[in-house]
């Protein structure tokens, strides 16, 4: 593997490997937790919380694990995690940990976060792993603001909770149903895909 | 040290380290979790109770829970009642507030639903659904206005409202306060409903 | 809610992949011949029920009896990882047809959600013994109805002239929201 750059480790994970238009893992909890701005991004940082530590962890410690059991290691650490990020919200974020429900403690099957894992952590030194963690972790959460952004507005007319169209709009409530997560993702990644044809084209 | 050895042994580590750590998470987190809980219920109860200030649960059983509200003083300042049953999506959770003498209903409020957005979801809004369920008489059976009454003062005093375009979200709330209600009568008549119960959790 | 009503609502209306978004992986990665997306579908349903079964007792019997709520994840991504390795050479042993039948989908089964998802669903709703399972039947027959409707769909596709970009993953997301949508009508059956 050619040596790159800390910048190029952090700037893959945005758009050329975006976790979720470029790879198309963590799709589950993408469709289910857009439908507010705030569900996507607590979403987004707590499977970062989880990404990053355990990129961290399991990069320091892969020399001592041997291959067999490696993968049933990484599980552990990943759902020890994810207990920590489950709980925290349940203790600090009531309100918040109610709405997400069981997606929370579902970011331990999260592909994203053993993929990283199996694909990068137990290959790269610590350092790499977190800021490959960290850009993974951005383009998971810029993946879920732009669809949470959309579907919050469209569906409700609102941002962030605040009304920002008036009350001529009538919310497409669509939009906030199940059909209208998968439309959006569909249509967004044709863009994605679109935006990427493009660039090479040129 | 061979393979398998070193594989339980690391397996073990991993295990023991993990479940000693999240052990520990546990711990700092649980009351506060049962806490944050707690405070769940105790608020709806004071919602639907005016002037209580706690609520003991005087009886339990699956999806059905009748709490007394109390007053500062301790005294008996109305019932609340956590009851659930199916909706047109999925679980609709509720509290529903009694007077004193179990006569009347004070207020209603919903904990939990997933009925469709802009429609059947109109059951948590107070101004098109909730309002009409306030000081109805609970004497007998309620039932539903359909179409809905223009005012409220044209409805009698065991009628609400049916949302527009939602009537089986609407029915549904209304199959859970009249299961509610006869189970809280059937109760009453056995002496099950004496307001000494233990401290809600 | 009786028996009945939650199966038809788990088969129908809170469907796995269609209202809950679990096990979308499989559903858009397996669903491009029926054959496969029936395989897939019965290797859900089968390891789902199990799951059921097992994660209940684990949950009820270990960790709410010990009160280890906090070991919940741990716990069950293990029995999960555990259950479908003991599966795969179960099935390999005492049937062949079976296991050629859908023994390469079963290692994809432990990383998907849908499996982590019963169980998780099934620890917060509260069910008894007998809800839980029949509540992982209704839900693995809810899976396999959806990733078939959508196998039969991306057949006739294949033939239809979709734009560029949105071959694939794109068109395949829209038709899963248009099933979706037809799905709601089943919103209020149970009654």
């Amino acid at each position: 593997m050619p040596s790159k750059t800390a910048a190029e480790d952090f700037f893959k994970g945005l758009w050329l490997e975006n976790p979720i238009f470029r790879q198309m893992l963590g799709m589950c909890p993408t469709l289910a937790v857009t439908n507010t701005v705030i569900n996507g991004l607590a979403m987004g940082l707590a499977t970062s919380f989880v990404l990053v530590f355990s990129s961290f962890l399991i990069s320091l410690i892969k020399k001592f694990i041997p291959n067999q059991v490696r993968i049933a290691s990484y599980i552990v650490v990943i759902a020890s995690f994810v207990t920590i990020a489950d709980r925290f919200l349940a203790a600090y974020f009531w309100d918040i940990s109610k709405a997400l429900g069981p997606f929370v403690p579902l970011i331990v099957v999260n592909c994203i976060i053993l993929g990283r894992a199996e694909a990068f952590a137990s290959k790269n030194t610590v350092g790499r792993s977190v800021i490959d963690a960290l850009g993974m972790s951005a383009g998971f959460i810029l993946a879920l603001l732009v669809l949470s952004s959309i579907r919050e507005i469209l569906g409700s007319g609102r941002f962030l909770g605040y009304r920002i169209l008036g009350t001529w709009f009538e919310p497409w409530i669509i939009m906030v149903l199940p059909a209208g997560a998968f439309i959006t993702l569909g249509v967004m990644m044709a863009i994605s895909i679109q935006v990427e044809r493009k660039r090479k084209g040129r | 040290m061979s393979l398998s050895s070193r594989m339980v042994a690391v397996l073990t580590l991993v295990g023991f380290l993990s479940g000693g750590f999240l052990a520990t998470v546990g711990h700092l987190t649980r009351e506060r979790i049962a806490l944050n809980k707690k405070m769940e219920v105790e608020r709806a109860i004071l919602a639907v109770v005016p002037g209580a200030s706690a609520g003991r649960i005087i009886h339990e059983e699956k999806d059905f829970t009748v709490y007394a509200g109390q007053d500062k003083d301790g005294q008996l300042a109305g019932f609340a009642v956590y009851a659930a049953g199916t909706g047109f999506q999925d679980k609709i959770v509720l509290m529903l507030g009694l007077d004193v003498s179990l006569s009347r209903i004070n207020s209603l409020t919903i904990l939990e639903q997933k009925e469709t957005p802009g429609l059947g979801a109109k059951i948590t809004d107070e101004t098109s659904f909730l309002v009409y369920w306030e000081g109805k008489d609970f004497g007998k059976p309620l039932s539903l206005r359909k179409p809905p009454a223009a005012s409220r003062e044209s409805l009698s005093a065991s009628e609400v409202n049916t949302i527009t375009g939602a009537t089986i979200s609407s029915q549904a709330v209304l199959q859970i306060v009249n299961s509610a209600r006869e189970r809280i009568i059937n109760l009453n008549k056995e002496g099950k409903l004496n307001p000494e119960g233990k401290d809600a959790k | 809610m009786d028996l009945v009503s939650l199966l038809i609502g788990a088969i129908l209306i809170n469907n796995f992949v269609l209202h809950y978004f679990l096990g979308i992986c499989p559903f858009l990665g397996v669903s491009k011949k029926i054959d496969a997306a029936m395989s897939m579908g019965l290797a859900v349903t089968f390891v789902m029920t199990i799951t059921a079964v097992v994660s209940w007792l684990v949950n009820h019997w270990i960790l709410i009896a010990y009160r280890l709520d906090y070991l919940q994840i741990v716990a069950f991504i293990l029995v999960i990882a555990s259950l479908v390795q003991l599966v795969e050479m179960f099935i390999r042993k005492t049937s062949p047809p079976l296991y050629q039948a859908m023994g390469i989908y079963l290692p994809l089964i432990t990383t998907n959600c849908a499996i982590m998802g019963l169980a998780l669903l099934a620890a917060l709703k509260n069910y008894d013994f007998v809800e839980a399972v029949v509540f992982g039947v209704g839900s693995g027959l809810g899976f396999t109805l959806a990733i078939v409707l959508m196998a039969a769909i991306r057949e006739q596709l294949e033939l239809a002239d979709v734009p560029q970009p949105l071959r694939g993953a794109g068109i395949a997301l829209v038709v899963a929201g248009i099933m979706a949508l037809a799905f709601l009508g089943f919103s209020g059956v149970i009654k």
